[in-house]
């Protein structure tokens, strides 16, 4: 090679170099997040890791607007410990793997002290697993499955939603008592749908129900008619529906077109107003279990939270899951504050047991952190979606059930957490 | 058992019409543009979002009329200013650029109508079962077929006996020659992508009738369209229906035997396809041989 044609091509590779180079950096400045206060308070940083892609993406969404909306209030009122909060949203892609990249991309370059998020399962117990590792604090705002808060329990993790089993058993006796005992079980292949369909069978096979016929449905299927075809051979007195969001909403539509919902009835156990948005009216029907309702005439402080969350957002009313992001942002709060320190051991320490107060619960009963394993003892919000019903009066909740009554006892969730 | 075999093969039909009608506007782009385009779902996707949008003032078939066209509009840009860049190009970097335009449409719809799932109300009149036995059938899906059913002879009618689809098909064969004499190549490349995404609207909006309406219903529709192709063979439209019958009668089958392999027995025909009979059921010979 002559010394004349390395130059060049050095000289050449360099020029590129410098390019990528500059381009790189402006991604790079692009994609963090550049901080809104002053550089004189070092801001207690929370990362928080939920779907903005994916069909999942509305359900993380509004945890998302839930805490932002809270992060905004608390800043208003002085922040934490007087110091600025500041929140790092990542999108998870409802994607476990990424959801764990992103993780580490938080802790690396963001410095974070605390995590929040996610939506599907999957990606909880991962980020779960990445924050025990690490010795960082996780909660769990929007993943159910029991094992978060079961056999796979960890010190560092905390969550605000339900255990699958807190749903299941949130309007199992309605539909029971209700229907009928022949059931027939809908799931989607997935952890979530799985772990619903065996705590119903186990609450339907001690009540003397029988489970007359199911079938796993690949996640994002979008054609249900030969399962129906299968419901309808096999005639339940009820089709449980244990879809996956977008899944479920396409299963619905086609019951109703079907006329399949006239003679069986449907119900289940998770239920989101958002799901209850994208239907349309024909395929407004079923029973299910909210995990939070905007709707409570006889609760303080909801409607004035109602009315300021919508306010902050164009007219939208909260939903479960902007709530499950309002109100972790606040217990974390709560907990530093508690423990006067970002130190991880300390605000775990102080969220055990950690009592939500009423405007921040916003719902009647004892709502606080179970301290063997970290379970959030939410109430529960049964009820039925209204057929001829306008936005955003889309569900009638029949009852509202304490979830420290409701719960697995602690003994039996398999949870074993060091006691200190 | 054995009904509900019946039912599943019946059911499989209807469902395998509507793959047909889905690979209909891919078959076409595959063939003169020899684009592999990545972005018809999210085609499909705009152009229901587009229908929702116009529902409440033209109503339901209104929308089915207007929004495929703004949908067409949208192609004549894409085709205009991005893909005629790539034709003489090796069909990866179209295939690049289509991947590409997908996404970037999805978060488009995403940022414009939110991600959240809207609903699109199909006419009263069609959402009911026309038999108690065959709950199954309902107006609605009877449509589906009769569109796919029409629009495919439709095609097939403007591709024998128009000049605009005999010079497609000649532009199929032998581009080259078909400009050397004094046809204006562009101009039918970008109608017959016009076409193709009209197609693809009409197919988009009939599909969130009966399924849903989100950012991300179009990836669930390109695969079983892409896979109705390759099954019936790259080139022929009567093959691209046959190919969307036949997997939408396997998976229907598989549903009711085997459920999680429902989404997989159609991938699993497409490969024993490709092995077997590369050029599909009815596709030219040599394409892929």
């Amino acid at each position: 090679m002559n010394k004349e044609d390395s130059n060049e091509q050095v000289q050449m590779d360099r020029r590129t170099l410098i390019k990528a180079g500059g381009a790189a950096g402006l991604a790079a400045l692009l994609g963090t997040q550049v901080p809104s206060w002053g550089a004189s308070e070092t801001p207690v940083k929370i990362g928080l890791i939920d779907p903005i892609t994916s069909t999942f993406a509305a359900l993380g969404q509004s945890e998302i607007k839930g805490a932002k909306f809270a992060e905004a209030e608390i800043n208003k009122a002085g922040g934490v410990m007087g110091r600025p909060l500041q929140i790092f949203v990542e999108d998870s892609a409802g994607n476990p793997g990424t959801a764990v990249d992103k993780a580490s991309r938080l802790l690396s370059q963001n410095k974070v002290d605390f995590l929040m998020g996610t939506v599907n399962s999957a990606a909880s117990l991962a980020v779960s697993q990445f924050a025990n590792r690490h010795d960082k604090l996780f909660v769990c705002t929007g993943g159910h499955v029991d094992s978060l808060t079961g056999k796979e329990c960890k010190t560092t993790t905390f969550r605000t939603c339900s255990t699958t089993w807190m749903l299941t058993a949130g309007d199992f006796e309605t539909l029971y008592k209700k229907f009928g005992k022949k059931w027939y079980f809908l799931t989607t292949d997935y952890a979530f749908g799985q772990s619903e369909q065996a705590d119903y069978t186990t609450q339907l096979k001690k009540a003397g129900g029988s489970v007359v016929g199911g079938a796993l449905v690949p996640v994002g299927a979008t054609d249900f008619s030969s399962y129906l075809i299968d419901v309808k051979a096999k005639s339940p007195d009820v089709l449980c529906l244990l879809l996956a969001g977008n899944d479920q909403v396409n299963c619905m539509k086609q019951i109703a077109q079907f006329g399949i919902n006239k003679d069986i009835a449907v119900g289940g156990a998770l239920f989101e107003l958002e799901q209850a948005q994208a239907l349309p009216e024909a395929a407004r029907y079923g029973w299910w279990t909210m995990e939070w309702y905007w709707n409570q005439p006889n609760t303080p402080h909801v409607a004035d939270f109602v009315k300021r969350y919508a306010a902050a957002n164009k007219g939208e009313y909260p939903t479960a899951r902007a709530w499950f992001g309002f109100a972790t942002t606040h217990a974390i709060r709560l907990a530093v504050e508690k423990a006067k320190s970002l130190e991880t051991a300390k605000v775990v320490k102080a969220m055990e047991g950690l009592v939500l107060p009423p405007e921040i619960a916003l719902q009647p009963g004892n709502v606080f952190y179970r301290p063997q394993d970290h379970q959030l003892m939410l109430g529960m919000f049964p009820g039925h979606v209204i057929q001829t019903g306008k936005y955003p009066n889309l569900f009638d909740v029949s009852g509202i059930v304490p979830g420290e009554k409701i719960a697995l006892p602690p003994s039996e969730t398999g949870c074993v957490l060091p006691r200190a | 058992m054995n009904l509900v075999l019946i039912f599943n093969t019946f059911n499989g039909l209807i469902t395998g019409a509507f793959y047909a009608l889905l690979a209909l506007g891919l078959a076409l782009i595959l063939g003169l543009n020899n684009t592999i385009n990545f972005a018809q779902g999210a085609f499909m996707a705009l152009a229901a979002y587009f229908a929702y949008t116009l529902e409440p003032s033209l109503g339901f078939w209104g929308a089915l009329a207007v929004a495929p066209l703004l949908a067409g509009v949208l192609g004549l840009v894409v085709e205009v200013f991005l893909i005629r860049r790539l034709y003489k190009r090796d069909p990866l970097y179209s295939l690049l650029l289509t991947f590409g335009l997908a996404l970037i449409m999805q978060d488009v719809i995403r940022t414009v109508w939110g991600a959240n799932g809207v609903p699109l109300s199909i006419p009263e009149s069609l959402g009911h079962p026309l038999s108690q036995t065959y709950f199954f059938l309902t107006g609605y899906r009877l449509f589906v077929v009769a569109v796919a059913l029409v629009g495919t002879a439709v095609l097939f009618a403007v591709l024998r006996y128009t000049r605009l689809g005999i010079r497609i098909r000649a532009g199929n064969a032998d581009l080259e020659t078909v400009s050397a004499l004094g046809v204006n190549i562009y101009l039918l490349r970008t109608a017959n992508f016009v076409i193709g995404i009209v197609f693809a609207g009409v197919a988009g909006i009939l599909a969130a009738g009966q399924l849903g309406l989100e950012p991300t219903m179009g990836d669930g529709l390109l695969m079983p369209a892409f896979v109705a192709i390759v099954v019936g063979g790259v080139g022929s439209l009567l093959g691209s229906l046959l190919g969307g019958l036949l997997i939408g009668v396997a998976s229907g089958i598989t549903t009711a035997y085997f459920p999680a392999a429902s989404e997989a027995v159609i991938y699993l025909i497409m490969g024993l396809m490709l092995v077997v009979r590369p050029r599909g059921l009815m596709g030219q010979e040599g394409l892929f041989e």
